[in-house]
């Protein structure tokens, strides 16, 4: 006697949850240009190796015996390999109740995460649901109501300080879905098609805002307020991403980023490198294209390009070695640190902290942003939050000083507490204060008592650039080496070599928080 | 119609383009001024300019639009 008809049984359910919320809302899910959520997993993942968990949980409806009806809960989860390498994911299937957390199993919502947790794996959440509570309909199924709570958000949360996570907004979500993208070492949401608020336009209208959804949440916001990483054009395109960052890290805090074999070689010089920096301090220069040519060609993976502009962040590789990058921006604020870019910054260094990235700093930081604007914006408290990211990091670090560092900023141009590697190019200049403004606080009395005050301050500030050479300060080693800006490379990819020895595997002493 | 938001803010030192000029990603289209520096603004987008929303010679702030891009 076999079991081919319990299992012929099995597979009956299977083929019903495989339907997703049927025909007719699959189509209108393609018609919102949105993939549905099996799709999404198998355009994420290397081919074929999906391996569903709870594929046939679900509600069920029986007459006597018999099963009528099997609506499957609206998370489809399991896991996976990218680029070989394992994976847990989950998914929101926007096709059974606009993916309501209140259509879901439960336990089946959690199991992915634990997964990741337990068995050290990298999670991506696909959310395109409409939050946790679902509908205030629930309150008349359940027949009392309940202090809100999110079972299971400790496994979330431990999750930040245990394996790479990865938050896509891929439709409209509110509520705890904004909550499962933005508690996430990277996220992503697709323009248009994705929205992310605490509730949603008819909510809203009920406090007397009258907006559309993408008014209230789309890209063109949260993308630019550091609300997710990063926005992307396509749902393609997101997932495209994500293989991308996650190839950077290593599985877990448990191990090392792998390093890879690279063809690029580390001793390549760039010309262009010796004339980028203009000589005028008041002039800009694109940063990009310095880190673009000092990293093995084609590595360098921007995070967070739309927000806090004035530091940019990313991953890329030096003869191999995955690092993690931050380098300032003089097109804003001429590089000065501001609020959202000291949030930025400290993000990028808890993450290289977390899982082991060396990290190099490409400095040209005026400062903190100065006036009116950043005083308002509350600037010095995420400062001081990024002063203290790169303080009590471990990581390896390696600084190099483009062109400014002055002030508070420029002083957290490396952690001060321990060692690092540090060299300058010959356009360096820094200081407590800039001479442009320091001047005229400093010998105010001077200038005041003297009978020609300008050319007085053309004098003073004559002495003062006579002793501003770097020269000067490596002479005292307050600057370690002064090299050729066309050796960058060369000299970063060393660092990158001797930090191998250091890097330790295991938690972070400052545990992620997002 | 698109509008091009200041990066930063400062002084708007000056328009590099007028009304009925061409832009591309990239393109110069201002000057501001901001943190003792002279910082461009480039073009997110392309487009044909229809209006310069700011006067030159003001005090800009941060996401205020600049200009008006057309088809």
């Amino acid at each position: 006697m076999s079991w081919d008809k319990e299992l012929d049984e099995v597979a009956r359910r299977r083929e019903l949850a495989y339907r997703m919320g049927g025909p007719e809302k699959v189509e209108r899910q393609h018609a919102n240009g949105k993939l549905t959520v099996r799709e999404r997993i198998d355009r994420l993942l290397d081919a074929g190796s999906f391996r569903e968990v709870g594929t046939i949980a679900g509600s069920a409806r029986y007459e006597g015996t018999q099963l009528v009806e099997f609506v499957p809960a609206n998370q489809v989860a399991g896991h996976g390999t990218i680029d070989s390498r394992p994976v847990a994911v989950v998914g929101d299937d926007f096709t059974v109740r606009g993916g309501a957390a209140d259509a879901s199993v439960y336990e089946k919502l959690l199991y992915p995460e634990r997964l990741a947790h337990d068995l050290r794996m990298p999670i991506v959440r696909l959310v395109d649901g409409t939050g946790g509570g679902g509908s205030v309909r629930t309150l008349e199924n359940k027949g009392f109501t309940y202090v809100p709570a999110l079972p299971g958000w400790h496994v979330l949360d431990a999750n930040l300080t245990r394996v790479p996570v990865i938050g896509l907004a891929l439709g409209s979500v509110a509520g705890l879905g904004a909550a499962r993208v933005a508690a996430s070492h990277y996220s992503l949401m697709v323009c248009e098609t994705a929205q992310i608020f605490a509730a949603g336009p008819p909510v809203v209208a009920h406090a007397g805002q009258q907006v559309t959804k993408e008014e209230l949440g789309g890209s063109q916001l949260h993308a630019r307020n550091g609300t997710v990483d990063d926005e992307v054009d396509s749902e393609d395109a997101a997932f495209s991403r994500t293989r991308r960052f996650l190839s950077y890290l290593p599985r877990s805090v448990y191990e090392l980023p792998a390093c890879v074999s690279c063809s690029d070689d580390p001793q390549r010089r760039e010309e262009m490198l010796l004339s980028i920096v203009p000589h005028d301090e008041r002039k800009v220069y694109a940063m990009r294209p310095v880190v673009e040519a000092i990293v093995d060609r084609g590595s360098f993976f921007e995070i967070g390009r739309l927000w806090g502009r004035s530091v940019i962040c990313g991953l890329a590789r030096f003869s191999g070695v995955a690092c993690a990058v931050l380098a300032s921006d003089p097109y804003h604020y001429g590089g000065a640190w501001t609020r959202a870019s000291s949030e930025k910054l400290a993000r990028l260094v808890d993450l290289a902290d977390t899982f082991h990235l060396p990290i190099v700093h490409l400095v040209d930081v005026p400062g903190f942003q100065i006036g009116v604007d950043a005083e308002r914006a509350a600037t010095i408290r995420a400062g001081v939050r990024a002063m203290s990211a790169i303080e009590r990091s471990t990581v390896p670090w390696c600084t190099i000083l483009v062109r400014k560092c002055f002030g508070v900023a420029g002083a957290a141009n490396r952690p001060a507490g321990r060692l690092s590697m540090r060299y300058a190019w010959p356009s360096g200049s820094w200081g407590s204060l800039p001479i442009a403004g320091g001047l005229e606080a400093a010998y105010r009395a001077d200038l005041e008592a003297a009978a020609d005050p300008q050319a007085m301050r053309t004098q003073i500030e004559a002495r003062l650039r006579a002793v501003t050479s770097p020269l000067r300060s490596a002479e005292k080693f307050s600057v370690e080496e002064i090299i050729d800006p066309r050796d960058t490379r060369r000299f970063l990819c060393e660092f990158a070599q001797l930090s191998l020895h250091a890097l330790t595997p295991g938690p972070s002493a400052q545990p992620y928080r997002p | 119609m698109k509008r091009l938001l200041s990066p930063v803010s400062g002084m708007l030192r000056e328009y590099r383009v007028g009304v009925g000029a061409v832009v591309a990603p990239d393109t110069e289209v201002a000057l501001v001024e901001s943190m003792k520096m002279e910082i461009p603004v480039l073009a997110e987008f392309s487009g044909r300019v229809t209006a310069l929303l700011a006067d030159q010679s003001t005090m800009i702030e941060e996401g205020q639009p600049l200009l008006e891009l057309g088809a």
